[in-house]
């Protein structure tokens, strides 16, 4: 009995979550479907062309390209942020130091610098990763600093107590601290990256998911533009949703901590 | 003064020299003297406010004094010592809450090199010395505020403390709990004959624990009295709190608190 209940709560759950994008999903499959404008193909030519190409044609290899071009940049930008943000965040010297040079390198837009470091670093995948990585290194860093900030006076206090050395007191006091808010630089770095990953092949690319899309678009192959365009957007939903899991994984002594204190307040 | 125990301690003499502590113009503490023998129990007693965590952190080397020294065994102390467990009033938040209970306790050793299997033992045997063993594997929300007090104790001892230092340490936690931990305290110190310093508003506390009470006051602060807590070596929150001369020691403490 029980177990149909709970069976039947979750199906319900789906439903309440899924029902609208289905129905976004049907209602464009419909609507689409005796289209002749040759902007709007339908959709079911899309998928189509979409999966001859993910599977005998050029896009598995471009998504593979671009998807390492992402994860390489994000690891740039993770370590190197989350690096220099505790060092920034820990030492007011060096945040004194930093800050009017980081205000101004932050202040200029990502897409503006493409053209030199292109011409700087060529057309293979060094510039494509540099872009991400810069771009992506800004929300880790700043996160980073504002939680290593806000760590709570009274760990600080605990780790002297109790002679911390340094380099044990970044592990596993001011990193885990910092933690939770790393982990919101992150899920911002990743949207940005998928962002730049299909930009950066825009110019001076011979592969990849937007040098697939851009070069349809020149040919008009409006299709081959859609689908590309929708091979992005699905990519992106299930990074976020991959992310959701390692968060989740990361931060579960936050997440119970938080929905803990949330029931004894109650 | 108090018995045989104080010659087997392994906790050196405490002293505070002449201590004072600013603020900028303002003087929290005034030329405060006072000592802390080997196995002693001493209570720090002052109304709110009246600079007790401030003098605390001055005894644990987080603060420096502005005045005068803390010295240790005859050495000034610089910075925290690994002779002294400090227990925080916030206690919840001096337990990192990503680490579970055993790591929490084992933690401090860590910092000092000590093997993953050994600070584990180490750290079991404390939680142990408080009741604990069974929590070694939860977070420390998972915890009542009494038994987050206890980890926290158990992590002093862990780390090897000879002189315990607690700062209001059941100030938070309903009566029952807090006369169970009083008991632990004074258990612990009989046990593992170890220094026990102690800051508090709760006269009745004070008297219940200490060997000596230190009765702080004015601004800025230092010591008006010493009270001698002549109550003997076991203490029972029933009988000893009837006891005629508890109720004498109460009233001296709180007529120089009031004064």
């Amino acid at each position: 009995m029980a177990q149909r209940t709970t069976t039947r709560k979750r199906l319900l759950g789906l439903v309440e979550r899924w029902w609208l994008p289905v129905a976004l999903v049907a209602a464009w499959w419909v609507a689409s479907a005796q289209s002749t404008s040759y902007y709007f193909p339908p959709l079911r030519t899309i998928l189509a062309v979409l999966w001859r190409d993910l599977t005998a044609g050029p896009l598995l290899y471009d998504m593979v390209v671009s998807l390492g071009n992402m994860a390489m940049g994000l690891a740039f930008a993770i370590v190197l942020g989350v690096g220099f943000g505790l060092l920034i965040g820990e030492y007011k010297a060096v945040r004194q130091a930093t800050t009017p040079t980081l205000n101004f390198l932050r202040a200029i837009p990502p897409a503006a610098i493409v053209p030199i470091v292109i011409i700087a670093m060529g057309i293979g995948s060094a510039p494509k990763v540099f872009i991400i990585a810069l771009t992506c290194f800004w929300p880790v860093l700043l996160n980073t600093i504002d939680g290593v900030r806000g760590i709570s006076p009274p760990l600080v206090d605990t780790a002297r107590a109790f002679r911390i050395p340094r380099a044990l007191y970044f592990r596993r006091v001011l990193l885990m601290a910092a933690l939770p808010q790393i982990m919101a630089g992150a899920r911002i770095a990743v949207a940005v990256a998928l962002v730049l990953m299909v930009i950066s092949e825009f110019f001076g690319a011979s592969v990849g998911l937007g040098f697939y899309i851009n070069e349809a678009k020149q040919r008009f192959a409006m299709v081959e533009t859609w689908a590309g365009t929708l091979l992005v957007g699905i990519l992106g939903y299930l990074l976020s949703a991959l992310f959701l899991r390692v968060e989740q994984w990361l931060l579960s002594w936050y997440f119970q901590e938080a929905s803990a204190s949330r029931g004894n307040a109650g | 003064m108090n018995g045989p125990h104080m010659n087997v301690s392994l906790a050196k003499p405490l002293a505070v020299n002449g201590l004072g502590k600013s603020y900028g113009a303002v003087d929290v503490i005034a030329d405060l003297n006072m000592r802390v023998d080997p196995g002693e129990f001493i209570c720090i007693v002052g109304p709110s406010g009246v600079g007790k965590t401030t003098l605390l952190r001055c005894l644990s080397g987080l603060a420096p004094p502005s005045r005068g020294n803390v010295t240790v065994g005859g050495a000034v102390v610089k910075e925290p010592l690994s002779e002294i467990g400090l227990v925080f009033q916030d206690y919840r938040g001096s337990l990192m809450p990503w680490m579970r209970t055993l790591e929490n306790v084992a933690f401090p050793l860590q910092g000092r090199g000590v093997r993953k299997e050994e600070r584990n033992r180490i750290a079991l045997s404390c939680l142990a010395d408080v009741g604990l063993e069974q929590a070694a594997g939860k977070y420390p929300w998972e915890l009542s505020g009494g038994m987050q007090q206890r980890v926290a104790i158990a992590r002093a001892l862990a780390y090897d403390a000879h002189i315990l230092l607690m700062d209001e340490p059941f100030g938070s936690l309903d009566a029952q709990t807090r006369l169970g931990l009083e008991d632990l305290v004074l258990d612990l110190r009989k046990r593992l004959k170890i220094s026990v310093i102690v800051v508090t508003h709760d006269i009745d506390e004070a008297v219940y624990l200490a060997d000596r009470v230190v009765v702080l006051a004015g601004k800025p602060a230092t010591v008006v009295d010493v009270v001698d807590i002549d109550l003997g070596f076991d203490r029972d929150q029933i009988r000893t709190k009837s006891d005629p001369r508890f109720v004498e020691y109460r009233n001296r403490v709180l007529g120089r608190i009031m004064r």
